[in-house]
């Protein structure tokens, strides 16, 4: 398997629950993985820890050939060639959808910055991304007054702008029109096409099929199952622990 | 009617020193979320800072303000490498963080008066200002730069944080952090940034006020607290109702003591404080 990301007996506890519990996974450059289990499993702090929101406890990451990484931080990961999206939507509420497209473009030297505005290439690659989840026409609203559906597709175009090598996205489909939900299955097809890797948290097991290549079934904060969707989702225990709530 | 032209003129210039300190400190506050009382140190290093360089090493009075303004900046940058960094590291809450700013405070003041003593200085050359009959009210040279430079910073950072890739990266630092972080922005960098560019403000109204009526080493703490009023009054975080908030307070300071003695002002801005607290805590515009 050419992996691009792996985790090594990754520990995460809370006063005491063990959220992630010596767990090893291993994802899939280029393919789409979905990450699922009942409510509370692990699956969102599995991916808290994968993006710095929280340190591990105990275990390894890999990332892309970098083996043996005990601390991630939340400012390492466009270093790492990750970007996320959230369950509950963060956007800058207070910047234009624009805005908060260019804002993450921005480059890293704080001098020229100071005076610097954003270039041609980075009006254009801002255009790009809104086009592709139809909210170029509501460039210059604030997020905040954004529906909660257009919400989650400016989430998904700030981690297109970010031009990673590894998306997770965490329920990019709740709450959204079945338009919206073409819409975002499209994008997230389109970037397996283009040689990306997704990593998919996701309750309709509809999608979970059409979607991902390989999945990870949590329960507890351990690994509960793995395969191919087709296989996994006939598997007993699976079905007992979370398609049978 | 030459009171009244007077008392607005005297508003407009306190509303201005107040607009100058209050800028800084909002653009602070809007991506720290705590009441940084350091900041009244800077207004002090500012001013201290030009006396030492005008007075004592005889420099050139221009340019012993902008050291002044620089070196003001410098120490809020300072301050913020290695004590609030530290402390937002740690995860300390904002409560922790504005007790360690009301030390930082205490021990900047403290340092100044050892260094300089606590007595009373001027920074103005001469005894005799230049004075400008301006409608039948007088307002001095100094007073008229007090007005241009608030002005000229507001307009700065109008264009600085809505034009400049950094403004951008501030507001985002503002809204979310954490995501900020994520998305790739050197949030520490950029709070470097903001606390130069605030306390350097900071330092520039010291410098001003020290023009216009002098220095003390005890002059930051009434003014971080007009600065703070009048952040409250406008909305706390946001730099433009900073500045109405600032302008608002300068007024009705100004013209509450019409018929009453000058020192009923500070009390007039407490008053002021508290009804807002009261009746519209999120001030002017809400955010």
């Amino acid at each position: 398997m050419n992996s691009i990301l792996k985790t090594k007996k990754i520990i995460k506890h809370f006063d005491g629950v063990k959220a992630v519990d010596g767990l090893s996974v291993e994802i899939e450059k280029g393919k789409i993985t979905g990450l699922i289990g009942p409510n509370g499993s692990g699956k969102t702090t599995l991916m808290n820890l994968l993006t710095g929101m929280f340190p591990f406890d105990g275990g390894f990451v890999a990332v892309d050939g970098v083996s043996g990484i005990k601390k991630i931080r939340s400012y390492d990961i466009p270093a790492f060639g990750i970007t996320r999206t959230f369950q509950d939507v963060r956007l800058f509420e207070q910047m234009t959808v624009l805005d908060n497209i260019l804002v993450v473009l921005t480059e890293r030297n704080i001098v020229s910055a100071l005076f610097e505005r954003h270039k041609k290439i980075h009006h254009e690659k801002a255009k790009e991304v809104l086009e592709r989840v139809g909210l170029w026409e509501k460039k210059n609203e604030l997020a905040i007054n954004l529906s909660y559906g257009q919400r989650k597709l400016l989430e998904i175009a700030r981690a297109l702008a970010m031009n990673s090598e590894i998306y997770f996205f965490d329920e990019p489909f709740a709450g959204l029109f079945p338009e919206m939900v073409k819409l975002v299955s499209g994008i997230i097809k389109e970037l397996r096409t283009h040689g990306k890797t997704v990593v998919l948290i996701e309750h309709d097991m509809g999608l979970i099929r059409e979607l991902c290549d390989y999945v990870f079934v949590m329960e507890s904060g351990k690994l509960l199952a793995e395969g191919e969707p087709e296989k996994v989702l006939k598997n007993k225990d699976v079905i007992e622990a979370y398609l049978g709530e | 009617m030459e009171i009244f032209i007077q008392l607005i003129l005297n508003s407009l210039i306190a509303g201005s020193i107040y607009a100058l300190i209050a800028l800084g400190f909002n653009l602070i506050f809007g991506v720290v979320k705590f009441f940084d009382l350091g900041y009244g140190a800077m207004i002090v290093i500012g001013a201290y800072a030009t006396f030492y360089f005008t007075k004592i090493i005889g420099l050139n009075i221009f340019l012993a303000a902008a050291l002044g303004v620089l070196s003001a900046g410098v120490v809020g940058l300072l301050v913020n490498r290695f004590v609030y960094q530290n402390l937002r590291k740690k995860k300390a809450s904002n409560m922790v963080l504005l007790i360690a700013s009301l030390g930082v405070f205490t021990v900047l003041q403290a340092v100044t008066a050892i260094l300089f003593s606590s007595q009373f200085k001027t920074l103005s050359q001469s005894v005799t200002a230049n004075v400008y009959n301006i409608f039948g009210g007088i307002v001095t040279q100094t007073q008229i730069v007090i007005f241009i430079c608030a002005v000229v910073i507001m307009i700065a950072l109008t264009v600085m944080l809505n034009k400049t890739k950094f403004g951008k990266a501030v507001k985002a630092i503002g809204d979310d952090e954490e995501v900020a972080k994520i998305v790739g922005i050197n949030t520490n960098k950029i709070i470097a940034g903001v606390f130069f560019i605030g306390s350097a403000i900071a330092g520039l109204a010291g410098i001003l006020i020290g023009f216009d009526t002098g220095i003390e080493p005890t002059m930051g703490l009434k003014l971080i607290l007009k600065g703070v009023i009048a952040s409250i009054i406008g909305g706390i975080g946001n730099v433009y109702g900073g500045v109405l908030g600032a302008l608002f307070l300068g007024f009705v300071e100004n013209f509450g003591i019409w018929k009453l003695s000058g020192e009923w002002k500070d009390a007039i801005a407490f008053v002021v404080l508290i009804l807002f607290l009261l009746f519209r805590p999120r001030g002017i515009f809400k955010k």
